[in-house]
């Protein structure tokens, strides 16, 4: 069992926990992932490790509340314990050596985008951060990128907070400026981390992203989380999750996400309706 | 007086259009009565050739003896010296190659059934005993089992009897390996499974869950832990594609997948939280067991049509004889000497149907089959909602690749030194599926025997005992 220790909402849809998990506190790394099972019939939800605490045995996990596991994960409190924890899966982000980065992050994807930056920072590289949201209200570690950052541009689709506009516009400006990277690292909804992808291509600046299939067991058993990645197939849980963004074929990878659509709406339901009946 | 009758007693069934709609278990097992008869059939052989057919050497004629004379206990006592998982092994291993296909009474007539009198004393004992396994006296040695799977549960009860402390390392959430997650419900209740592994624990064994080595651990901090010996039986879990057009599309699954989601993650039930896809025409790919398991998953999840397409001809299918039988009865569809080339999708990224190519039988190759060939021209396309790739695992890579100065071989199997499970790392053993590459469940518990056998010898001399 594991015992959650800290507990925030960071904003209405995301909820920041932190989880005493002292096996995959010692080894995480960014860019990894785990594998949690909130209760005895629940299923396996993949969520990227988004910091660990080596000395204390914990590891921190922010995630948004998009469905039933995620909504019943939201239901557990400080005190409470995950019935699974496993970790850390996939293969650490390469950073050593890198100069100068941007890292772009987009909605609950900056949650994957933080400890990346924050790496690269500790490494001595110059991050220029670029985080994006729909809106205000949905806004997360707003500081925390300030820490980390050399330069930190905000981006809300509907103007309310920063700059109205994607993520896209901003980097393609800092571009434009003349602003040489090393690398673009891209994190966030499969539709914007192509978008990033295109527009890097044309500039020919080596770009990583961070992909999110469907996964069951994470570790390279079973190939529910496979993408075609220059041709070729490839399983996100071991061979990835961060791959070359010019290479990945992301419309198939958001045919792939989509698969189970239906049935992901009617376990919302259930659980909603589960949480009312609780609160009634 | 033995009982001379030619055929085996029959096990009694669920009848096939019962049964292909639901997931209990297809073979309901021996009554009391049926049990004692058929152990009659017995002649005592004093050469024992059924016990040198089984790959860990259980006294047979010996167990046997014990039904006959309605001593259960006994006869439990007998097994259980030989056999970690007996009522795992009665219903899973293919008897017909093993310990039956040596039985005497099989040269004439129908062999003794073994498999069903060892999953009748093996439930037997389990719903009729309350005595509690005896600790074994502790020596005090550490050793790490890695992968909770056939192989490492035999390896691990074996060692926690002759007195070792033993940790089983397991990735996923519940131990068993292919047990639980691969073989179906219907073939092998998972409560059995659960109360085999309690029996091992209550020997002392610990089994530690969500803990991948290779990622959580490696075999290097293992040692740190303090165990003197490692025993890698992680399985060949490593699902391979066909890498055809259209494989990618929704609804192309990994036999691994189809049946995790199914056998370990209960997506069957109504209330599962784990989705799967309820198809109606699903085209198994390939000829084995688990093709099979999941062809009759398929079945019982509510598809009409349940196609196994294989490429070679009936006499080929790599699968038991048994599960042959149980499918066809339960109306799965044979498409034999068919190679799938490509997979259609529809305008929103879902399987819509699947094209072949017929192939004929050719000359045998080094397997020994006839090498099957297309047949120039011939493709057809079969309509299916929903593909399971079933053609076949290799050994997951992530052992090998944070281990350094374990070898393995061009097919990333471990690499072992004969028959004691060595590896080229000192004091790490290995064996089962992944050594051999997929195989069975009682060859993997046989290599996890010899290997237990093997780490006993060298820790008592590195011990100076």
């Amino acid at each position: 069992m594991f015992k959650i220790v800290e507990k925030e909402a960071l904003n209405p849809t995301v909820t920041k926990m932190v989880v005493e998990a002292p096996l995959v506190a010692r080894k995480a790394q960014p860019g990894q992932f785990i594998i949690y099972r909130a209760s005895e019939d629940g299923e396996r939800v993949p969520l990227t490790i988004a910091d660990y605490d080596r000395e204390k045995g914990t590891v921190t996990i922010i995630f948004q509340i998009v469905g039933g596991s995620t909504m019943e994960l939201n239901t557990l409190n400080v005190g409470d314990s995950l019935v699974d924890f496993v970790g850390p899966l996939g293969m650490p982000s390469h950073l050593d050596g890198l100069k100068k980065v941007a890292v772009v992050g987009g909605g609950v994807g900056c949650a994957i985008a933080y400890p990346t930056a924050k790496r690269l920072h500790e490494l001595g590289a110059e991050v220029h951060s670029i985080i994006g949201f729909r809106n205000q209200d949905l806004v997360i570690l707003e500081k925390e990128f300030e820490a980390v950052s050399t330069r930190v541009v905000k981006m809300s689709d509907d103007g309310s907070w920063g700059e109205k506009g994607l993520v896209t516009n901003a980097l393609e400006k800092l571009i434009e400026e003349g602003n040489q990277y090393d690398e673009v690292i891209a994190i966030g909804p499969i539709i914007m981390m192509k978008f990033v992808s295109e527009l890097t291509k044309k500039h020919n600046i080596k770009t990583m992203v961070s992909m999110n299939p469907i996964m069951i067991d994470g570790t390279g058993m079973c190939g529910g989380c496979r993408l075609t990645v220059g041709g070729e197939t490839k399983f996100a849980c071991v061979d990835g999750p961060d791959f070359d963004g010019h290479l990945v074929d992301f419309d198939e990878a958001m045919h792939r996400g989509g698969m189970y659509r239906d049935f992901e709406k009617h376990a919302r339901e259930a659980e909603c309706n589960l949480l009312k009946k609780e609160v009634e | 007086m033995p009982n001379m009758d030619p055929k085996k007693c029959p096990m009694p069934v669920q009848d096939p259009e019962v049964r292909n709609k639901n997931f209990d278990e297809v073979a309901l097992g021996y009554t009391y009565e049926m049990a004692v008869e058929e152990a009659k059939r017995c002649l005592n052989c004093k050469h024992k050739p059924c016990q040198n057919g089984c790959p860990v050497g259980i006294d047979i004629p010996a167990f046997i003896g014990k039904v006959a004379e309605e001593d259960m206990e006994g006869a439990f006592e007998i097994l259980s010296a030989s056999s970690a998982l007996p009522a795992v092994c009665g219903r899973v291993c293919p008897q017909e190659t093993q310990c039956e296909g040596k039985c005497v009474r099989g040269i004439k007539h129908e062999p003794v059934g073994i498999g069903r009198l060892e999953r009748f004393v093996a439930d037997w004992h389990r719903e009729h005993s309350s005595e509690k396994p005896k600790m074994p006296e502790q020596n005090g040695i550490k050793v790490a089992v890695i992968g909770s799977g056939p192989s490492g549960l035999t390896a691990a009860g074996d060692l926690a009897k002759m007195g070792y402390k033993v940790t089983v390392y397991e990735a996923l959430h519940t131990a068993g390996g292919v047990l639980v997650y691969g073989i179906p419900e219907f073939r092998l209740p998972k409560e059995i499974v659960r109360q085999e592994i309690d029996g091992l624990r209550a020997i002392g064994v610990d089994v530690e869950t969500d803990v991948v080595i290779g990622r959580t651990l490696t075999i290097d901090e293992l040692f740190d832990m303090g165990n003197e010996a490692v025993f890698i039986g992680s399985g060949a879990g490593l699902p391979r594609f066909m890498g055809i057009p259209g494989e990618s599309l929704n609804g192309v699954y990994s036999a691994n997948e189809f049946l995790t989601r199914i056998n370990l993650m209960k997506a069957y039930k109504p209330d599962s939280k784990t989705p799967i896809q309820h198809a109606k025409n699903v085209a198994i790919v390939g000829g084995g067991n688990v093709a099979m398991d999941a062809a009759r998953c398929a079945k019982r999840l509510g598809a009409e049509n349940v196609y196994i397409v294989y490429r070679r001809g009936m006499e080929e299918l790599p699968a038991r004889r048994e599960e042959i039988e149980h499918a066809e009865e339960e109306g799965i569809i044979f498409k034999t000497l068919s190679n799938p080339i490509e997979v259609l999708g529809d305008e929103n990224g879902y399987v819509k149907g699947m094209v072949c190519q017929e192939m004929e039988l050719g000359e045998p190759d080094a397997s020994g089959r006839r090498r099957p060939v297309p047949k120039e021209g011939a493709t057809f396309t079969l309509d299916v909602d929903c593909m399971v790739m079933s053609i076949g695992t290799s050994p997951n890579p992530l052992i090998r690749s944070t281990t350094p100065g374990l070898e393995t071989n061009k097919h990333g199997c471990i690499i072992t030194n004969g028959d004691d499970g060595l590896t080229t790392r000192e004091a790490v053993y290995a064996g089962g599926d992944a050594v051999t590459g997929a195989a069975t469940v009682i060859l993997a518990m046989g290599a996890g025997k010899h290997a237990a056998k093997a780490i006993d010898a060298y820790l008592k001399e590195k011990h100076g005992k």
